[in-house]
């Protein structure tokens, strides 16, 4: 009885967490990346920001940006995983084609594809007539496998801009600014 | 795999539980607070079991409605469904109300405010981290395309050159 209770508990807790990243899904810009945590285990960075989070966040974008918050408006969900590859990148490698692959089926436009040795850069649009659902980025180098997707009606230009708005020194990823 | 996880899974809910049915000993205690402080999940947990069962202990147990109560006595007691002994009915009839108690009786949790606030706080940071990253791989990205760039340029201008040499010698 008592482990009933505390599982039911449990699950209770991860609903909403679960339910940001599925209310994503049905969203023309939104890309699964698939499963990499067998490999290379918890990802040590693993960010998924959905649209009920964005929404909590617009009223202060709007206090200091009116125009930012426009933009920031129209930004759906933004989703990063960055996995440590130890200097194995072959499995993340395999990982980047297969969505590449995917992409391109699914008529996602390459802006820019860099292949080396051991290193791999792929970056995605998905276009909706001048503007873009999502945006898709992939890195692997031999440290790192970085997996990024924004989801959201956006101007690219735009994008630059509300990344403008923040400023994180990714050494010590706890601080940041918010101007 | 999924077998060895199955068995930790078990073997952590059997330390907490003896932990809340004060089984343990002392240096079985210490171990636990010990591995508590290594492992978050496993701490999280204790903290869960410890907050259900205060929870617990404060919830009245409703009784059955009389009508209820009626038809359970028309029942001989050996024929009765499992789910209609008395007390299973009392079990489903406490479980709302453990998880009622559960989200009333926290002393220590802070206000839907403060944990809003916090949510706020932590999605800046995450969105901060994301575009920051976003910005890294678009950089990674000019570089390594500046890189092939002035490579083929070398070539296309070192291949000049030597075609004009060559041209000159020739002449």
């Amino acid at each position: 009885m008592k482990r009933f209770l505390i599982t039911a508990f449990c699950t209770v807790l991860a609903l909403p967490a679960i339910a940001q990243e599925d209310a994503l899904r049905d969203l023309p810009g939104f890309v699964d990346f698939g499963e990499m945590n067998s490999i290379y285990g918890e990802p040590k960075v693993n960010i998924s920001i959905g649209e009920g989070l964005l929404k909590l966040l617009f009223p202060i974008v709007k206090n200091e940006d009116p125009e930012v918050a426009a933009i920031f408006s129209r930004l759906k969900g933004v989703r990063v995983s960055v996995y440590a590859t130890g200097g194995d990148s072959a499995a993340a490698l395999d990982q980047v084609s297969r969505v590449k692959n995917t992409l391109s089926a699914l008529a996602w436009s390459p802006v820019v594809q860099v292949n080396e040795e051991g290193q791999q850069v792929q970056i995605f649009m998905k276009m909706n007539g001048e503007v873009m659902d999502g945006l898709t980025l992939m890195a692997v180098d031999g440290e790192e496998a970085v997996f990024i997707n924004v989801i959201g009606q956006l101007d690219p230009e735009e994008l630059s801009q509300l990344m403008g708005r923040f400023d994180v020194d990714l050494e010590e990823s706890l601080e940041f600014n918010f101007n | 795999m999924t077998e060895h996880k199955d068995q930790d899974t078990n073997m952590r809910e059997a330390r907490i539980n003896a932990l809340l049915d004060r089984e343990l000993d002392d240096q079985q205690a210490e171990q636990l607070k010990a591995d508590a402080t290594a492992d978050q999940a496993l701490a999280r947990a204790i903290i869960e079991a410890y907050q259900l069962q205060r929870a617990m202990e404060q919830v009245r147990v409703e009784p059955a409605p009389a009508s209820l109560r009626r038809k359970l006595k028309r029942i001989p007691r050996d024929s009765r469904p499992a789910y209609l002994q008395p007390r299973w009915v009392a079990a489903f009839a406490a479980i709302p109300l453990a998880v009622l108690g559960l989200v009333l009786l926290q002393p220590s949790a802070p206000p839907a405010g403060q944990i809003r606030q916090a949510e706020i706080e932590q999605a800046q940071r995450d969105l901060a981290v994301a575009f920051a990253y976003i910005d890294q791989v678009g950089n990674l990205a000019g570089k390594q395309i500046e890189t092939q760039l002035v490579d083929e340029m070398s070539d296309a201008v070192a291949g000049s050159i030597f075609r004009t040499v060559q041209h000159q010698k020739i002449l």
